[in-house]
């Protein structure tokens, strides 16, 4: 019985027989893996045939918080949403912040498991008590926030938060996402496609079961060291007024802004589409997720646009990425995108890649239906995210991704793709951040620096780095010595983070969560005897299954890599000039740490 | 989440009396919260269940309250709203309201006002068939668009 902390039920629902269940949730299991992420992969590696079509009605959906999400703990706003993915098939997952995860959280349902296909388009509206099937043939091709708004109205209740797709989910985009709180994106590995093969609207949720916490002047006490050490920290305020838009002129000061397609690291324009200009320029208010102090999330007005955002990888992929200097239109494709639902790194990866092909005479216009493309080319770009998100003409064969869309041309163009495991990889240029070039290369969704995301090797704590990871290389940016260590360290703090659902800006980057804090935290939260020693050891046992997981889909160490382009050629100008990646070497070193055999 | 877990120890935003709502389409953010107004339509209770505090607040007695639902429909803002058994509304927290020490970015404020009472009167007729929920969507949004407002001319 698992009164504290956990909701304590789980939610199966068949859309085709339109039959629900609920469970209660095994207390040791759900211990072993804490929950949101590492629950998920567990739950899906348990009960999903590898072989399924990710498109298929045997693809499981689930939808899973933690046992804090929604808790006194600050941050604490994540949920992640998982499936065999559609466009790599492998493990796919996407977790996103916002309001939903907390409502989801008051349903009392740990997980929502989905399976089979709904004959018509229809949303779920789940409560303590159960599930609705509502048919909702008129949302058809409606955008995030409409149907969002719809469904809230036709309940009159506006509490209800809502995960809905766009249109890119209902045409099956492979990188379609799961859009929630109005511009809260569960972005990657194309959820939103196994959504809208499931003809899963949205998932909507009210909840009305509190979230008791076992001890909660304990907890109390612990958090607010927490709110004491982000309100302190030296990032504090730059994270509040930028967010991860900051990130556009940090990365180019070193080096690794992804200009024209990772063929620079220096963006000459990077003032005009800085995040500095978008705050001075655009931004009306900051926005929050649920029960956070940082508020680092932002809404503009520009025009006739408006919408929350735009986050780094956004911003830099609508601009220096592709070319183009304009902020005000990088803004216009953040809230198209993410009112037709689809992922922006690979979006806009494969218009990259596009632009690279054409300029190097790798593809020709006539293979592309016509399409003559080169950087920054505001109308075509549009007209191109358009045609994917519609699957109209070219756009039907480039909505299958990058890496499957490549294979009908030569060896040349397709290694100018920027993938890892099918996943494209997202803005930062690892010749210049080398422990990030080794998350790429091993995580297990593919391409990814959230799997780990060792914001350590950039904060120069060189005393630190040697107490820690045995050398001050690990705090070297350039080095790939220390690497291994650093981000077998930090994939598990990154695990746990997922699995707390808590925010990776605030637990990772900001050095906020580790071990004995998080095992007091979910003691006082949940009542169970977590200890350090214990968590450490069940991270360590989730990263080993996500790694057999992607064994079993029929990966092997020769994904674990990255593109050609980052071990070979070295970029040209600015501080990370002339650096290239040994990735093999700190695969090497990373597979001896885990005692994995090749 | 301060004012559910000062009251209770829990954290849910049924037991919340201060509501935050998320309008999407409208880019605004905002707490409803009894705003002791002028008209005080709540202490029409049948039973006299509710009555005025000394700095203002709406006290409410349970052992004298049948749930009968009338201040909740009173309320033209969805300030007062019953949960399993319990009327909601906000209490100052004695003096001191927590959800103003929690909010970092000082958006909510406390004035003791007793000169000077907001009129809800205005929007009495408009959300008179409306539940809470819809009253506090209604509200918020005419609050919005002031601040839609001064935004377009900070654009401008």
């Amino acid at each position: 019985m698992l009164e504290f902390g956990y909701g304590g039920k789980i939610l199966r629902l068949d859309l085709t027989k339109r039959e629900f269940q609920i469970e209660p949730l095994d207390p040791s299991w759900i211990k072993s893996v804490i929950g949101g992420r590492a629950a998920n992969s567990k739950r899906l590696y348990e009960e999903l045939n590898p072989d399924c079509d990710p498109l298929g009605p045997e693809n499981i959906l689930i939808f899973g918080v933690g046992p804090l999400t929604g808790s006194l703990l600050t941050a604490s706003a994540y949920y992640t949403v998982t499936a065999k993915s559609p466009l790599t098939g492998i493990l796919g997952d996407s977790a996103a912040g916002g309001q939903f995860a907390a409502e989801m959280k008051l349903t009392g349902f740990d997980q929502i498991i989905i399976t089979g296909k709904s004959d018509n388009l229809l949303y779920l509206l789940v409560t303590e008590s159960g599930v609705k099937f509502v048919d909702c043939l008129e949302y058809k091709g409606r955008k995030i926030v409409e149907s969002t708004d719809a469904i809230r109205r036709e309940q009159g209740d506006y509490a209800i938060q809502v995960a809905a797709i766009g249109p890119a989910g209902e045409n099956l985009v492979s990188f379609a996402a799961v859009v929630s709180s109005g511009n809260r994106v569960n972005g990657r590995t194309g959820m939103g496609a196994v959504m809208g093969s499931k003809n899963l609207k949205a998932l909507a949720v009210r909840g009305s079961r509190p979230v008791k916490l076992a001890d909660p002047l304990a907890f109390l006490s612990e958090n607010q060291k927490i709110d004491q050490d982000i309100l302190s920290h030296p990032e504090y305020k730059k994270r509040y007024r930028l967010g991860t838009t900051m990130l556009m002129k940090d990365l180019n000061s070193i080096g690794i802004l992804p200009t024209q397609h990772f063929q620079e690291g220096v963006c000459d324009y990077v003032d005009e589409i800085s995040g500095q200009n978008l705050a001075d320029t655009f931004k009306v208010k900051n926005k929050s997720c649920f029960n956070c102090n940082v508020h680092c999330s932002r809404y503009y007005l520009e025009e006739n646009q408006e919408a929350e955002g735009p986050e780094f990888e956004t911003l830099c992929g609508f601009t220096s990425r592709i070319g183009n200097q304009s902020l005000p239109f990088a803004l216009e494709m953040n809230a198209y995108l993410n009112q037709m639902g689809m992922d922006s790194i690979s979006t806009s990866e494969v218009i990259g890649w596009m632009m690279e092909c054409q300029e190097r005479g790798l593809i020709h216009p006539d293979d592309l239906d016509g399409l003559s493309i080169t950087w920054g080319e505001q109308e075509k770009i549009r007209r191109v995210v358009d045609m994917i998100a519609f699957r109209e003409g070219i756009g039907n064969e480039l909505a299958e991704g990058t890496k499957r869309f490549a294979e009908r041309f030569g060896e040349e163009a397709q290694k100018l793709v920027m993938h890892v495991k099918g996943l494209d990889i997202i803005c930062g240029d690892p010749r210049g951040i080398k422990a990030y070039g080794l998350t790429y290369a091993i995580a297990s969704r593919g391409a990814d620096h959230l799997r780990a995301e060792p914001y350590f090797e950039l904060t120069d704590r060189k005393e630190e780095a040697r107490k820690r990871f045995g050398t001050e290389k690990a705090a070297d940016r350039l080095a790939e010595e220390g690497k291994a260590a650093l981000v077998s360290y930090s994939e598990k703090i990154a695990l746990l983070t997922d699995s707390l659902t808590m925010c990776k800006n605030i637990g990772l980057c900001m050095d906020i969560l580790d071990l004995e804090r998080a095992s007091s935290l979910l003691r006082a939260g949940t009542g169970l005897d977590y200890s350090s020693e214990y968590l450490e050891e069940i991270l360590e046992d989730a990263i080993r299954l996500d790694h057999r997981f992607n064994r079993r889909f029929g990966l092997s160490k020769e994904d674990d890599t990255l593109p050609e382009r980052f071990q070979k050629e070295a970029l040209t100008r600015g501080p990370t000039k002339g650096s290239t990646v040994d990735i093999q070497r700190m695969v090497d070193e990373y597979y001896k740490i885990h005692k994995w055999e090749e | 989440m301060a004012c559910s877990f000062f009251h209770t120890g829990k954290v849910s935003n049924r037991l919340a009396r201060i509501k935050v709502l998320n309008l999407y389409e409208r880019g605004i953010d905002g707490p409803v919260v009894c705003i002791q107004c002028e008209e005080k339509y709540c202490l029409s209770c049948p039973e006299d269940a509710l009555t005025l505090g000394s700095r203002g607040q709406i006290i409410v007695s349970p052992t004298v309250c049948t749930l009968c639902g009338v201040c909740e429909k009173a309320c033209p803002i969805g300030a007062i709203e019953i949960f399993d058994g319990i009327v909601y509304v906000c209490d100052l927290c004695g003096g001191t309201p927590k959800c103003v020490a929690a909010c970092t970015e000082g958006a909510i404020t406390h004035v003791d006002g007793a000169d000077k009472r907001a009129s809800l009167a205005g929007i009495k007729k408009s959300t008179k068939k409306m539940n809470a929920s819809q009253k506090r969507q209604y509200f918020l949004e005419r609050q919005g668009i002031a601040l839609r407002e001064k935004w377009s001319r900070k654009h401008a």
